[in-house]
C-alpha cells in the first residue's frame, strides 16, 4: 500500500478580515494533483473569497498557502499565480480576440502562442478555430467563461480554481463544461471548484466540502 | 529697457470689463458661477499684488534662506494642492507626501541643471531668477501629479476586475496595471507635449511675452522661453512618472495585492 500523495496545493489556517468580520475563519485544504475538491455553500458563506485566497489575490490575516510543498511566501506572487490558474463568476475579456486572449499569460514572460497550441486549448473548452478570431469582449457570458478557462490553462497550471464555472451556461453546455473540467483533473491538474448548484458538484465527482460561516467543512461521502 | 505702465485704477476698466461679460454670460447661460467669478477676480488681484509687494522685499534683501523658503512654502502648497484634487484613492494626507516627492523629483531635475549651468544667475540664488522660473515648473508638476493621481486611482477602481485578472495569470503588479498607468500618463503629459507643438504658432507664452513688454529683444527672449519649454516637458515626464510608481506601490500590498482604496 502506498501513503496518499502529498497536497498539490495546501492552505493552512486561512484568516481574511473584511473590517471586524472574519469572511475566512481558519480554513485548512489541501487538494492533490487529480483531484477535484468541489465547495458548494450559501452566499455570503465565504466560497468566492476563498478561491481568491488561494489564487493570492486576497490580503490574509493570517494562514499560509504552499504549493508542492514549498511556501508561496517563497516565491514571487507572479511565479504562483502562473501555477494557480483563476477564473472568476464573471470573467472579463481583455481588448483583442479570443487568441489574444488565450496568449495573454504566456506573452507576459515572453513566450508566443502559436496558433495550433491556441486551437487546441480552444478545443479543450469547446470552442472551434475560427473563433480565435472574434473579438473577445462581444462574446456571450457562457463563451466569456470558456475562454477565461483556456487562457488560464494556456499558463499550464498545477492547480485550477474556478468559480460558477457553469453560471452562465445553459444545462447541456454545463454537462459538457463539467465534464472538460473532470478532464482537467484527469490530466493531472489539482482542481477547486466552487459551485451552488448541488446537480454540477454531483456531476463534478471529487471531494465535497461546504463553506459556512467562513468555515470549511469537509463532507461525509455520499 | 522701456515698459509702459499701467496705472492701478486703470486695473479696474479690466475688472469692470471681467465682471460685466462674465456675469452676463452666467446669467444668461445659467451657470450659477457668479459668486466664484467675483471672488475669483478680486482674490487674483489681493494674492498678485501681495506677491508683488513681497517679491519686491526679497529682491532688495537677496538671502539665500529666505528664496529657500519660498522654494519650500511653493512645494509644500503644491504638493497640498495636487493631492486635494484627488477624487478617488487614498486620503489627501497620505497622498500629500507621495505629491511632494514627486513634484519635488521632477523640479529638481529640470531646475538645478539649469540654474547651474544654462541661465547661471549671480549669486546663485537670485530671486528674481530662482523665483518666477521654479513658480512655472513647480506649477506644472503639480498639474501632472494631480491629474496622473485621479486618472490611475480612478481607473484602478473602475477596472478592478481587468487589473486582477491580469495578476491571476502570473502579471506582475507593474503589468496588471500597466494600461491604467500608461493612460493617465500620457493624459497628463499632452497638455505640455501640445505646448511644445504650438508655441509660437497659436499664442506666444507668458513668459516671453512678458518679456518682450519690459523691452527684451525677441531673439533674447525666446532663448528662454525654450529653457523653460524644455523645462516644462523634463519635470511633466519626471514627476508624473515617479507619481504613478509611487501610485502603483499604493495601490498593492507586497504580495501584489490589489487594495481596495
Amino acid at each position: 500500500m502506498t501513503a496518499p500523495a502529498a497536497p498539490c496545493l495546501e492552505a493552512r489556517d486561512l484568516v481574511v478580515r473584511f473590517g471586524a468580520r472574519a469572511v475566512l475563519d481558519g480554513i485548512d485544504l489541501g487538494v492533490r494533483a487529480g483531484e477535484v475538491a468541489v465547495i458548494d455553500g450559501p452566499s455570503g458563506g465565504g466560497k468566492s473569497t476563498l478561491l481568491r485566497a488561494l489564487a493570492m489575490l486576497q490580503a490574509l490575516a493570517r494562514g499560509e498557502l504552499s504549493l508542492d510543498g514549498a511556501p508561496a511566501a517563497s516565491t514571487t506572487p507572479s511565479a504562483y499565480r502562473v501555477h494557480v490558474g483563476y477564473v472568476p463568476q464573471a470573467p472579463i475579456m481583455f481588448a483583442g480576440t479570443v487568441a489574444d486572449n488565450v496568449r495573454a499569460g504566456p506573452r507576459l514572460r515572453g513566450i508566443e502562442l502559436t496558433d495550433e497550441r491556441v486551437a487546441e486549448l480552444l478545443s479543450r473548452v469547446a470552442m472551434a478555430p475560427p473563433d480565435a478570431q472574434r473579438n473577445a469582449p462581444d462574446l456571450s457570458g457562457g463563451e466569456k467563461q470558456r475562454v477565461a478557462l483556456a487562457r488560464a490553462l494556456a499558463n499550464e497550471p498545477r492547480v485550477i480554481l474556478l468559480d460558477e464555472p457553469t453560471s452562465a451556461l445553459d444545462p447541456d453546455s454545463a454537462s459538457d463544461i463539467l465534464d472538460r473540467i473532470r478532464r482537467c483533473a484527469d490530466d493531472g491538474c489539482a482542481v477547486v471548484v466552487v459551485t451552488h448548484l448541488r446537480e454540477h458538484a454531483d456531476a463534478l465527482g471529487g471531494t465535497r466540502y461546504t463553506c459556512e460561516g467562513g468555515r470549511l467543512h469537509r463532507r461525509a461521502e455520499t | 529697457m522701456s515698459y509702459l505702465d499701467i496705472a492701478p485704477w486703470r486695473l479696474l476698466i479690466v475688472l469692470g470689463l471681467l465682471l460685466v461679460s462674465a456675469l452676463f454670460v452666467s446669467r444668461r447661460a445659467k451657470l450659477g458661477l457668479a459668486k466664484d467669478l467675483i471672488v475669483g477676480a478680486v482674490r487674483a488681484a489681493l494674492q498678485l499684488l501681495a506677491v508683488g509687494y513681497f517679491l519686491l522685499v526679497l529682491f532688495q534683501h537677496q538671502r539665500a534662506e529666505w528664496v529657500f523658503l519660498v522654494l519650500t512654502v511653493m512645494l509644500a502648497v503644491a504638493a497640498w494642492t495636487s493631492a486635494r484634487r484627488v477624487d478617488s484613492g487614498p486620503a489627501t494626507k497620505v497622498l500629500v507626501s507621495r505629491s511632494l516627492l514627486a513634484i519635488a523629483a521632477g523640479s529638481a531635475l529640470a531646475l538645478v541643471p539649469v540654474f547651474a549651468f544654462v541661465v547661471a544667475p549671480t549669486p546663485w540664488f537670485d530671486a528674481r531668477y530662482l523665483i518666477p522660473i521654479s513658480g512655472m515648473i513647480v506649477a506644472n508638476a503639480m498639474n501632472v501629479v494631480a491629474q496622473v493621481n485621479e486618472r490611475i486611482f480612478a481607473s484602478a477602481k473602475n477596472d478592478r476586475a481587468e487589473i486582477e485578472q491580469w495578476l491571476a495569470l502570473g502579471a506582475t503588479a507593474k503589468q496588471a496595471l500597466g494600461r491604467q498607468a500608461r493612460g493617465a500618463l500620457r493624459a497628463a503629459l499632452i497638455p505640455t507635449i501640445n505646448g511644445l507643438l504650438t508655441v509660437g504658432l497659436v499664442s506666444l507664452p507668458g513668459m516671453m511675452t512678458g518679456q518682450i513688454v519690459s523691452g527684451v529683444a525677441p531673439e533674447h527672449a525666446i532663448r528662454y522661453q525654450i529653457v523653460i519649454m524644455y523645462q516644462l516637458v523634463i519635470v511633466a515626464a519626471v514627476s508624473g512618472g515617479t507619481a504613478a510608481y509611487l501610485a502603483r506601490r499604493m495601490l498593492f500590498t507586497a504580495r501584489e495585492q490589489l487594495r481596495e482604496l
